[in-house]
């Protein structure tokens, strides 16, 4: 009878125990699969850029929050294949949602607004505090160098406010190449490949963006004046130029 | 050994040089034609900086001006130095221009006259 | 004894980018606009004229107006191509006014048309540059932005011409274009945004010194189409809309390259073909009421104002201070939104000019009409000055 009892414990123990590290499991595992900052962040101040048209686009960060809404936007252009807008949704769309879920390490998203529209997304992510690979940079608004200014816009960032020492940079479209090798003058690199499935990284370095870029390609305004900032904070989707241009 | 001499064209009938080479004068028609050496400095008319380079040029950006010598020619052509105002003095030399369908272009360019 | 020629019909495709859109569609789809615009029905075409520099590079099809004959269903006319570079367009309209003044012809279509947007924009730039001097030009890679640039700081050397009277110019033809329908570029721009703000530099970056991106026209695909009759067939058909008739034309050339020009501030061409045009029409500079210049770099339409007799040499820069080209001003120049706004399909442009300045006439350019509109005056620029037509319009 003793053995029954024993035996009887011994099962109720070993259930509990097994049930409370099934907890314990899944709890470790998501510490160990959960990725987020562990390098020092500061925050984007925002700022204001004035267009050849003469709108105002606000350029701030976005925050994690509102990554379903920039899902949104670059959803229905992952089936444009004009311009390669179709790669480069597809790929933004996958580093902000791991960003959101919790799966990308030091990874952040600068956001351009006209009246309260998103019109341009750029993104980065830094290895350390010293390397970064830029990710992406998109512009749903076209004919008005959005792109130029978000592009720009997130080397300042990682250059100016998180201690970047190297940017390795990409291009998936003819566009972007003009861009951004050919007006940023970058260096191609040795041979590395960008984690951006395997192009041959282009790269520039604080110095060369201190020198030859922030004088003639970085601008804004700051501080945003309190009601543009307020209005850009309340994200409103339009259709993307490339769409409306079929 | 032949040194590369810029050469103009000057019309036997009337007197007026020519250049480029052309098979007939642009003032008189005349179709007869003796060189002349175009030697000395040429004064910088105007000029740009070009960044929208045509391929095969490797120069970015590609200086480009008018310049204009004392026996009455103008030419266009590259110019080696980027810091360049109206009213410099520049002397041709021969150089690599650009590559054209494989090939290496050589041609006269030009750069500051030395003081 | 010369025939009066007169503009019974008249279209254009909207400009921009089409895609889907074959060059031949575009020239049809003008020409059916034109054709129609006659209110003629099955009229009868004596030729056909179509203007177009780069069809045969572009869109691997020569031999072009014989398929537009074919395709319009007007043979047995006549049919030629007419290719001058970019004054292709203001060519074709002076053969179709010479086959009719003579008496060859009694009605003439002209269309003129470019699909250029399918191809990448360097590969443009080289074709348009061939038509430079190869020994003196091309192969030092001069480029016509290059040569525009060149000749924008001689203005701005001698005449005090600034970068804000360039940005004033180009922010005048967007803002025409925003009231044509048929414009290219429907963008408004501001002198913060593409000069004076800091981001300037951004938004209005150097192509070639002093020259940016926003002093020179875009790439666009397009057609324009016109319809032309002696005076006495147009009474014969019973046209019922306004009558324009084509009261002077002009062309010349001058020196292929730019460093053989006399001066190289004047642009001789321009004046030349435009002294013709005037002679003929027994009309002044002051007599008329409009201008369409070919801005595909804006110091362009400075110096053609001045080259063509409307501003003294030097000056027109003042009149651009003062407001006096603008729509509502006393001498509107490119109220269609010009080569900047409008586009410039290369082949289409010239006729696309005369386009504007029939509905200007007729009172039918709605919300960019010039009041009072009697006569109007348009130059069509080949390669960079070389060879120029002016044409002038005139109500009957």
């Amino acid at each position: 009878m003793n053995q029954l009892v024993s035996g009887t414990k011994d099962l109720y123990i070993s259930q509990f125990l097994s049930s409370f590290s099934v907890i314990q499991m899944a709890e470790d595992i998501e510490a160990m699969l959960k990725l987020d900052w562990d390098i020092p962040k500061k925050p984007y101040p925002p700022k204001l850029i004035t267009l050849a048209s003469g709108e105002k686009m606000v350029v701030r960060e976005a925050s994690r929050e509102e990554v379903p809404i920039l899902l949104d936007a670059l959803r229905p252009l992952i089936t444009v294949s004009k311009d390669y807008y179709d790669v480069v949704a597809a790929r933004m769309y996958a580093e902000l949602l791991s960003w959101y879920r919790y799966r990308s390490r030091n990874e952040f998203c600068l956001a351009g607004v006209i009246d309260g529209v998103l019109v341009g997304l750029a993104n980065n992510r830094h290895i350390n505090q010293k390397e970064v690979w830029s990710h992406h940079t998109i512009a749903l608004k076209r004919g008005g160098r959005v792109g130029a200014h978000m592009f720009a816009a997130k080397h300042e960032y990682s250059f100016e406010y998180l201690g970047a020492e190297k940017i390795y940079v990409v291009a998936e479209s003819p566009i972007g190449f003009r861009r951004w090798m050919v007006e940023w003058n970058l260096k191609k690199t040795d041979g590395i490949q960008h984690e951006l499935h395997g192009a041959t990284a282009w790269v520039i370095t604080a110095d060369e963006y201190f020198k030859n870029i922030k004088p003639r390609l970085v601008f804004g305004e700051r501080p945003v004046p309190e009601d543009l900032l307020k209005q850009s904070m309340q994200l409103k989707i339009g259709e993307a130029d490339v769409i409306k241009e079929k | 050994m032949s040194e590369k001499q810029l050469t103009a064209f000057k019309c036997i009938r009337c007197g007026k040089i020519n250049y480029p080479k052309r098979p007939i004068c642009l003032n008189c028609r005349g179709r007869d034609f003796t060189e002349v050496k175009i030697s000395g400095e040429g004064k910088l008319l105007t000029y740009t900086h070009l960044y929208a380079i045509p391929e095969g040029v490797e120069q970015l950006p590609l200086t480009l001006g008018l310049i204009e010598f004392e026996e009455g020619i103008r030419v266009i052509g590259q110019i080696e130095d980027q810091n360049v105002k109206i009213g410099d003095k520049l002397v041709p030399v021969w150089g690599f221009l650009r590559k054209k369908d494989g090939k290496e272009i050589y041609g006269f360019k030009f750069k500051l006259a030395s003081e | 004894m010369s025939r009066e020629v007169v503009v019974i019909g008249c279209g254009m495709t909207k400009f921009g980018r089409h895609d889907d859109k074959s060059l031949m569609d575009l020239l049809v789809e003008a020409s059916i606009k034109a054709l129609d615009d006659t209110g003629i029905e099955n009229i009868k075409i004596d030729s056909v004229y179509v203007a177009t520099m780069l069809a045969g590079e572009l869109t691997h099809q020569t031999a072009i107006a014989s398929a537009l004959a074919d395709q319009l269903g007007l043979l047995p006319a006549g049919a030629q191509r007419i290719e001058n570079g970019p004054a292709s367009g203001g060519s074709a309209v002076i053969n179709g006014y010479q086959a009719i003044a003579s008496g060859v012809c009694d009605a003439v279509l002209v269309t003129g048309g470019e699909k250029m947007r399918h191809v990448p924009g360097d590969k443009i730039t080289d074709l348009i540059s061939t038509m430079t001097h190869p020994i003196a030009e091309y192969i030092h890679g001069v480029t016509l932005p290059s040569l525009a640039a060149m000749f924008t700081r001689l203005y701005m050397t001698h005449y005090g011409v600034t970068r804000e009277h360039l940005a004033r110019i180009a922010i005048k033809n967007h803002e025409n274009a925003l009231r044509n329908p048929y414009a290219h570029i429907h963008q408004r721009i501001t002198l913060e945004g593409i000069y004076k703000g800091p981001e300037a530099e951004v938004n209005n970056p150097v192509i070639s010194d002093p020259l940016r991106l926003y002093d020179s026209c875009p790439v666009t695909d397009g057609a324009a189409s016109v319809v032309l009759c002696s005076a006495e067939e147009a009474k014969k058909l019973g046209i019922s809309k306004p009558m324009v008739k084509i009261a002077g034309v002009g062309n010349a050339t001058d020196t292929l390259a730019l460093s053989e020009r006399k001066n190289p501030l004047v642009l001789e061409a321009v004046k030349l073909a435009s002294q013709k045009a005037f002679k003929m029409a027994g009309l002044k500079p002051q007599d008329i009421d409009l201008a369409e210049l070919h801005d595909a770099f804006e110091i362009l339409e400075l110096a053609e104002s001045e080259d063509a007799g409307f501003f003294e040499k030097g000056t027109a820069h003042k009149a651009v201070e003062e407001g006096v080209t603008l729509l509502s001003g006393s001498f509107p120049i490119n109220p269609s939104g010009g080569l900047k706004a409008r586009g410039h399909p290369v082949g289409a442009t010239g006729v696309a000019q005369v386009v504007e300045l029939t509905w200007q006439l007729r009172g039918e350019a709605g919300e960019r009409q010039v009041k009072n509109a009697k006569r109007g005056f348009c130059c069509n620029f080949g390669g960079f000055g070389n060879n120029v037509t002016a044409i002038i319009l005139e109500r009957v």
